[in-house]
């Protein structure tokens, strides 16, 4: 997927120098809508937003010719901390999501398809807003594209500071203009989702691929990676490492050659203590853990942990873990939505025992109370963020207990007091 | 019908409900605070999660559609576990000031906290504190530490009055609910069933706050006089054994509150806030004494003189009351139908600024009992058009009535309940009982009929109209 | 608000008819751009414009991090504190910024200068530590370069 990026490999020009927009020729001439779902399903795709969700299956709910308007929404609120691979795509290859878009759209019989981006993203919106404007007038979006009976428009949609309008029923909701207030299950967006109607929600990097499956056929795509985890995706990495960036890998990379060679090992030549693989809301592994481990699911959850939304954290020795904790747990009371009980006061309680702790008022109760309200959230809540809040919690507690014990004992940290890593070795 | 299993008993449920539902509708009690039957489903409390057999974990039942052979346990250990851990999180930031909180005795979280084994909070930490006392509206006072966030009152001003009043502003455990700002709230007719809604303190009524404990008080049913379709109500006041010491015996015969009393066929389970302020109504001045011509005389000289004046009219005319009760109408025609022209008035007609008419339960005619008393007398009084010149004896029953229209030279026999100057007018005034002193039925524009009890006993000095009219139409008593 | 009116109708034109709604996000987007803030007035006639309670309205601007409904000072600067920028040093920029510009997060300066806040993660982590300067993410900061940044917009 990824191409050497220039000032202006973004543009319409370059993207069809490289062959951009042929798959969205085959697709509407030679293909029907059906076979396009065949296609996408065959190459097994999982969702790239974190859930990884089978593409296909998603889009088998969908009835074809129900008689309502059908949406498609491309999830750009990418708000995973260490996560920021969708930040890519739509600086440097906005048009490959919007000709992937196009292709789902004919394929779901969707008229209206979205863009929900978050607010933050300035230059990725200007970049897509212009992709858009291009496109447009090439007529690849519109009227009857390129001719045929296919007719689609894509609106780019802000968002405006909520971490949980990443969640698919609370895009929706601020799609609606309303409060990102995530929604329970029953029903499924596919069947309602956007104003009640069927709606599919795909994180920006797995639509993407659409394109290059249906240019190269769903298995050649299956063929790549893992059966288990096809394709290549995007990594973000972040934190105590050399060369921080986004880097394109498929199922079975080994994680020591990323880490060392492509990434240039841990900044400062420090040890590894631990990394957070997928997003904040996967369970931290231990340096040692997670040497011998591939990039994809299949091997992270064998180990307990996840590839998530693809943001691995680096974690350099010496970092205080009770310190770190503390920045995610703010984060995750500061962005809870407020409807459901065990999120919104778990969180806060979350929030106010770290915060003790860091104090130095720790009490010797307080990691079985951290552990007791993780669980309480694990299943119980409207979306997934209480979960999530739950799996980083417990993560770290799990690998380093030790350190929290430490810090009530003695009303301070092991480390040093900030979470920076000590430059000078 | 999908059968279901619930604690290994089977149940037939219908086939769009929720397990909730079915379990509630088949005597299996969950607990449940956000739920609500009139409103959608909001599924934010997760207090009614259950458990299906052989699953370790639990689900909400509120959003949960019953599927043939279903089986559910409402009452495992797995359930029971995670009730409590619901009520630790729910209790979590509650300022549990029940000492001072008008809910204490009708709380579904005092309530569920003891039925389920509620147990001390296990944070050591400080709760959040918000707003306490938040003037929501003139009428609702909000309390958001007491707020569990349910969200019934929200979706009840979008799904059912539609005012679109209150909302949830900020976000996570800094959520408040608020009105919106163009005090659309006060504005509701509807406002106030927000405080029935809610299963918790927060939202109190700010003419009933403070006023007494609900315990001291036993509710009655009525229905509200204030229009045409008729709500059934509660009425509450202070319980014999609960009375105050006070010099003012007014104190404990009063009405407290009024509450919608759930009827299907007339009003749901809401009623409009003019139902609410019945006490207005009925605790304005009383007329207590009969009088001849402003001169006060004795309850039973005054229905004798009132019977001569009837036996003695040529053209006798009555003017009914649309409040009178369906027994008080067959008693006047019984007495007097035959003697006497009728004509129905409105007693009440639509004040400044109150809503006329709309699609929930508000109806253009204030007036409880019209179209009984047009069944029974089916010449209306448009309350402006002149009187028959000749009629020599004016008979007005309730209130409404313009006393400049009466034909001069004729005699009025006013029975009213209030005080009024027309009182003094009269040839004879004899104060009658009002509804909350009596039993009796109204009969409502769709001709669904009500039953309402009483709650206070009338004075010796005033009638019941029902036995009155039976005086007034006897024939002269034959004197030894 | 009036005189957006003509840029409304060209963004309603976008959506799909019935999907007035979802205009409440981007149309208070367009006037905190032009005003700096969203103004009670401007709640009623976006209200009335799109035909939806008001209470909406209220509830967006309430709900989302980047609406405001009071003027903020003329430059707002806010650093992310968020997991990868705090590992790179987001602490010692808060710091920094606190006792330059005398004022905690979540505060304006005397002068009406400068509006410091606090963010969550923007989505940049590879560049880390960010500072957000009005709708401007910038990258890789350190206490020197923001000094150099905050010079050059004032």
């Amino acid at each position: 997927m990824t191409f050497p990026v220039t000032a202006t490999s973004h543009t319409l020009a370059e993207y069809r120098a490289r062959g951009g927009y042929q798959a969205l020729d085959k697709a509407l001439r030679q293909m029907t809508p059906q076979k396009v779902v065949a296609e996408v399903t065959t190459s097994g795709i999982q969702g790239r937003g974190g859930a990884a969700f089978p593409m296909g299956r998603k889009w088998a709910v969908v009835h074809p010719n129900d008689g309502q308007p059908h949406y498609l929404c491309a999830n750009a609120d990418e708000g995973e901390p260490g996560t920021f691979k969708d930040r890519w795509i739509l600086e440097n290859a906005p048009h490959v999501l919007l000709e992937s878009m196009l292709i789902a759209s004919y394929a779901l019989q969707v008229r209206h398809a979205f863009v929900y981006i978050r607010g933050e993203f300035d230059e990725p919106y200007r970049r897509l807003a212009g992709a858009l404007e291009e496109a447009y007038a090439a007529g690849y979006i519109g009227e009857r594209i390129l001719g045929t009976d296919f007719s689609c428009d894509v609106v780019i949609h802000r968002g405006a500071g909520s971490y949980v309008c990443g969640e698919a029923s609370a895009l929706l909701s601020s799609l609606e203009g309303k409060r990102g207030y995530p929604r329970n299950r029953p029903p499924r967006l596919t069947v309602r989702g956007l104003y009640q109607r069927p709606t599919v929600v795909n994180n920006i990097e797995t639509l993407s691929n659409i394109a290059w499956i249906i240019a190269n056929g769903g298995e050649a795509f299956k063929k790549i990676g893992h059966e288990k985890d096809p394709g290549t995706r995007l990594i973000s990495i972040s934190g105590h490492i050399e060369r921080p960036g986004v880097y394109e890998i498929e199922a079975g990379y080994p994680w020591r050659k990323f880490i060392y060679e492509d990434c240039g090992g841990v900044l400062g030549g420090h040890a590894l203590k631990c990394i957070i693989p997928g997003g904040i809301s996967t369970k931290v592994l231990t340096g040692k853990e997670i040497e011998p481990l591939t990039l994809d699911n299949p091997s992270l959850q064998a180990a307990g942990s996840s590839m998530g939304s693809g943001g691995m954290i680096v974690i350099a020795e010496g970092t205080c873990m009770v310190r770190l904790l503390q920045v995610l747990v703010r984060f995750y009371h500061h962005e809870s939505c407020g409807q459901c009980t065990p999120c919104r006061e778990g969180m806060g309680w979350m929030h106010r025992i770290i915060d003790r702790i860091v104090a130095g008022e720790g009490r010797v109760e307080d990691i079985e109370r951290l552990y007791q309200i993780s669980a309480w959230n694990d299943g119980n809540t409207i979306c997934g963020m209480g979960d999530a809040a739950g799996y980083a919690t417990s993560g770290i507690l799990n690998k380093f207990r030790d350190e929290f014990e430490y810090f009530i004992e003695h009303k301070k940290s092991r480390f040093n007091g900030t979470l920076e890593c000590q430059r000078s070795s | 019908m999908p059968e279901i299993f619930i604690n290994g008993q089977s149940v037939q449920a219908e086939r769009n409900q929720s397990v909730l539902q079915a379990a509630l509708a088949n005597g299996f009690y969950i607990p449940y605070l956000c739920w609500h039957p009139e409103l959608s489903i909001a599924g934010n409390c997760r207090l009614c999660a259950i458990q299906i057999e052989g699953r370790s974990w639990v689900e909400i039942a509120c959003n949960m559609p019953v599927a043939e052979g279903m089986r559910i346990l409402t009452d495992s250990d797995v359930v029971k576990e995670y009730r409590k851990s619901i009520m630790q999180l729910l209790t979590l930031n509650h300022p549990v000031d029940c000492g001072i909180c008008d809910k204490a005795g009708e709380c579904k979280l005092q309530d569920y906290h003891y039925q389920y084994n509620g147990e001390r909070s296990l944070s050591r930490d400080v709760k959040v504190h918000a707003t306490k006392f938040h003037p929501l509206s003139e009428r609702i006072v909000l309390d958001n530490e007491r707020c569990i966030l349910c969200s019934r009152c929200v979706r009840f001003t979008r799904e059912i009055s539609k005012s679109n009043a209150l909302g949830i502003v900020q976000r996570g455990d800094q959520s408040l609910v608020r009105a919106s700002e163009d005090h659309a709230l006060d504005a509701d007719p509807y406002s106030d069933n927000v405080i029935d809604l809610c299963p918790v303190g927060a939202l109190l009524s700010r003419p009933f706050l403070y006023k007494a404990r609900v315990w001291y008080l036993k509710p009655t049913r009525s229905v509200c006089p204030g229009c045409a379709r008729g709500c059934n109500v509660q009425i509450w006041h202070r319980k014999a054994e609960w009375k105050l010491n006070a010099l003012d015996p007014k104190l404990n015969a009063r009405i407290e509150r009024v509450t919608p009393l759930e009827n299907g066929e007339v009003n749901g389970p809401w009623i409009c806030n003019k139902g609410r302020d019945l006490a207005q109504i009925f605790e304005r001045p009383r007329a207590e004494q009969a009088m001849q011509k402003g001169k006060p005389i004795e309850l039973t000289a005054a229905i004798e003189a009132a019977r001569r004046l009837l036996e003695g009219a040529k053209r006798p005319l009555a003017i009914v009351s649309s409040w009178g009760s369906n027994e008080e109408l067959a008693a006047f025609k019984r007495a007097l139908g035959g003697r006497v022209t009728a004509l129905v008035k409105q007693d009440w007609q639509p004040q400044p600024g109150e809503r006329i008419e709309d699609d929930l339960l508000i109806r253009a005619d204030k007036n409880p009992n019209g179209a009984a008393a047009r069944a029974v007398f089916p010449q209306e009084d448009d309350g402006a058009s002149a009187l028959p010149a000749d009629a020599d004896l004016i008979l007005v029953w309730g209130e409404g009535f313009d006393f400049a229209r009466i034909p001069r030279g004729a005699r009025i026999v006013f029975l009213g309940s209030y005080l009024q100057p027309e009182n003094g007018h009269a040839d004879v005034f004899i104060p009658i009982s009002v509804q909350t002193e009596r039993r009796g039925h109204y009969t409502n524009f769709e001709g669904v009929v009500s039953a309402f009890e009483p709650c206070f006993a009338k004075k010796a000095s005033v009638a019941d109209a029902e036995t009155l009219f039976a005086a007034l139409g006897a024939a002269a008593e034959v004197h030894a | 608000m009036k005189h957006l009116i003509p840029e409304f109708e060209k963004l309603r034109a976008r959506y799909p008819a019935g999907f007035e709604s979802s205009l409440v996000l981007p149309c208070l987007r367009r006037i905190q751009e032009d005003r700096g803030f969203v103004a009670d007035e401007d709640i009623d006639g976006l209200a009335g414009y799109l035909g939806v309670p008001r209470i909406q309205v209220e509830e967006v601007l309430s709900f989302y991090e980047q609406f405001r409904r009071a003027p903020a000072g003329k430059c707002q600067i806010a650093p992310c504190r968020n997991l990868s920028c705090s590992l790179l040093g987001a602490e010692r920029i808060v710091d920094h910024l606190t006792r330059k510009l005398g004022i905690a997060p979540g505060e304006t300066s005397a002068d009406g200068r400068f509006t410091l806040a606090t963010v969550e993660c923007q989505g940049a982590c590879g560049s880390a530590p960010v500072v957000v300067v009005g709708e401007t993410c910038h990258a890789n900061m350190t206490p020197d370069k923001i000094d150099r940044l905050i010079e050059s917009l004032t």
